[in-house]
């Protein structure tokens, strides 16, 4: 070894062992073994090392909505010879994961899929075990999460609320209440939820709204029946399905077809990682100049039918303006 | 020299442990001078990742092309007596037809500005409709070209050879639907193999919901319906396929931008969604068989 490269390399063995005698004389946990300080040192440096790579990806644009359809925490259950609810307690633990790091991105909408109303087909056992386990994580996050608490992270419920059991419904509106006034993310949990679901709701109240006058017929526009959605915006910027599965299943269906950018990721849920989430990221912001591009050109030609009674001159107005 | 090396190593660690704690939220101007430096460091190595993954795609797409072993041209496969070409489309038949599964209704999107082709895109699709025994067929453009060349498809499709060679020179009876507002056209006689195709755009999507829902409204308003009656089975029934077949199983979008442009949302209940960039494969017939094959090994769970 060179003597500079031995300098070096006694300083830094130097500032370690400091940093260990220090931390070990003074704090009160002083006969704590050497493992559980690397472990604190490890952690401390992996959490830098976070912020780092999320301070790189500020210098980009950041997306404003992201959603997540959680898939394969049954089959992660399976593949790690486990009962199909610690595969859901994963699940459960990864969203947390997932919450912090789009909080640390600036990431201020996130919508995740958390159940499907279609998903009340599967067996009772399971049914019931996912409503305890949304009952008790949902109680916890609102809680005593520090999502929630130093963050000021927003709860909203979204879906057919009617068909849950009354005390899930409870810790729903609880979360919901206790979060309603913060100012920071805003966590859409669809549970149940479908698609298909929102957008007849939205429709029975446009109509209930046409009935009782707050909305006059010739006023009936996309806007106005987007703006009656349970998750009415702002536009979403990227869906993102786990565990390889290449569909929406009912999920934000209105919303994702409005340019939202897709990924399909070859990995279950709960081993989901950082590295992931920031690829997807990258990918996006790479992306982000053409589908800007494309969404003006599609509010152009959108904005008559947005607005007015007549769709007979959109795709003129939308070809026209191709041409050009 | 070593104290040197030791503050060029130092500097920037002491730089990312003193900046990355600091909440971003004071104005450029106001910033510091070292911190400018060092979002400026960090925005090179972002623009770096961001040239790293373009090439990475490149690479990976040209890697795709490169190991394709058939162009899978249609008219080449179709039309042409060559017994390299016959012995492939033979080998081609044999795949599609030995997939353990095929969509019923198969839609494919195309991109805006899409306009010399599009004529020769859905003879195309009708061609791989008809070898691959799919009776279902949407043509999607976000922008309504397809309406626009509605008479040139209906022209081509009438007298087109490939598909005719397609069914095994039985010319399919080809059921032309240009979406709500419009009759659907007949096209050849009717024959043993039905082939439905739909042309759609945007208006088929999110105005059909506005229309809808003002349509429901004035039922209401005049007593014929009762608002509560409206559920999502009524509004399901409303929107069902215009030829009776289940909505779009597999979804093609033929686009680098990995974007569903504003295709009807309803739709897209159950689809398989099949995304592949035009500069990922040699033709739009490669792709289909792609996506036919990434179909066959999907497992539906329908929620359970």
């Amino acid at each position: 070894m060179s003597q500079q490269s031995e300098f070096i390399f006694a300083l830094s063995t130097t500032v370690f062992l400091a940093y260990v005698v220090l931390v070990g004389t003074h704090s009160k946990h002083s006969a704590m073994p050497l493992q559980k300080h690397c472990r604190k040192l490890c952690s401390q440096a992996s959490k830098i090392f976070r912020k780092f790579l999320v301070h790189i990806l500020q210098q980009g644009p950041i997306p404003k909505h992201v959603a997540f359809i959680m898939d394969g925490n049954r089959r992660f259950a399976r593949k790690s010879h486990q009962v199909t609810t610690s595969g859901h307690v994963a699940g459960f633990h990864k969203l947390a994961n997932v919450l912090e790091w789009c909080n640390d991105l600036g990431i201020k909408h996130v919508s995740v899929f958390a159940f499907a109303i279609n998903n009340f087909n599967r067996s009772e056992e399971e049914v019931s075990a996912l409503m305890h386990l949304a009952k008790d994580k949902l109680k916890e996050l609102a809680d005593n999460s520090e999502l929630v608490r130093y963050h000021g992270a927003r709860i909203r419920i979204v879906g057919n609320k009617a068909l849950l059991p009354s005390e899930v419904r409870q810790v729903m509106d609880y979360a919901e209440k206790t979060t309603q006034d913060n100012k920071g993310m805003t966590l859409n949990v669809c549970f149940p939820y479908s698609s298909t679901d929102e957008m007849t709701s939205a429709i029975r109240a446009l109509i209930d709204d046409a009935e009782s006058g707050k909305l006059q017929e010739s006023k009936i526009s996309e806007g106005a029946l987007e703006s009656r959605l349970q998750i009415p915006g702002p536009d979403l910027d990227i869906l993102v399905r786990t565990s390889g599965q290449i569909r929406f299943s009912n999920f934000m269906l209105w919303q994702s077809s409005k340019m939202a950018y897709i990924q399909f990721i070859d990995v279950y849920w709960p081993e989901f990682s950082l590295f992931h989430m920031l690829s997807i990221m990258i990918s996006w912001q790479c992306a982000y100049l053409g589908i800007e591009k494309k969404k003006q050109t599609v509010a152009e030609c959108a904005r008559p039918c947005m607005l007015s009674a007549s769709v007979s001159d959109d795709e003129t107005c939308c070809s026209e303006r191709e041409a050009a | 020299m070593s104290v040197t090396l030791w503050l060029l190593a130092l500097v920037p660690v002491a730089a990312l442990i003193r900046f990355v704690g600091i909440p971003d939220d004071t104005p450029h101007q106001t910033k510091p001078f070292l911190r400018q430096i060092f979002d400026g460091l960090c925005y090179t190595i972002l623009r770096f990742l961001h040239l790293a993954f373009a090439v990475n795609k490149s690479f990976q797409s040209w890697v795709q092309m490169t190991l394709l072993q058939n162009e899978a041209d249609v008219h080449d496969l179709l039309l042409s007596d060559r017994p390299a070409l016959v012995e492939e489309r033979m080998e081609l038949e044999i795949f599609l037809l030995s997939l353990p599964q095929r969509p019923e209704h198969f839609a494919v999107v195309l991109p805006d500005g899409h306009t010399d082709d599009i004529v020769d895109d859905v003879e195309a699709l009708c061609a791989w409709s008809g070898m691959a025994k799919i009776p279902r067929l949407t043509v999607y453009t976000r922008d309504g070209r397809l309406k626009d060349s509605a008479d040139a498809i209906e022209a081509r499709l009438r007298k087109s050879k490939i598909i005719s060679r397609a069914y095994d020179n039985k010319p399919p009876s080809i059921i032309l639907d240009l979406g709500t507002h419009h009759a659907k056209r007949h096209i050849t006689s009717p024959g043993n193999h039905p082939l439905h195709v739909s042309l759609w755009s945007r208006e088929d999507g999110f105005p059909a919901l506005v229309e809808l829902s003002r349509s429901l409204a004035k039922q209401v308003s005049t007593g014929t319906l009762s608002a509560k009656s409206i559920d999502e089975t009524m509004v399901a029934s409303l929107l069902k396929d215009p030829f009776g077949f289940a909505h779009p199983e597999l979804l093609l979008l033929y686009d680098d931008l990995l974007c569903i442009p504003e295709f009807p949302p309803w739709q897209l209940q159950n689809t398989e969604v099949y995304q592949i960039g035009q500069g990922s494969v040699k033709s739009l017939g490669d792709a289909v068989v792609r996506a036919l094959g990434s179909y066959a090994k999907i497992e539906k769970r329908w929620g359970k």
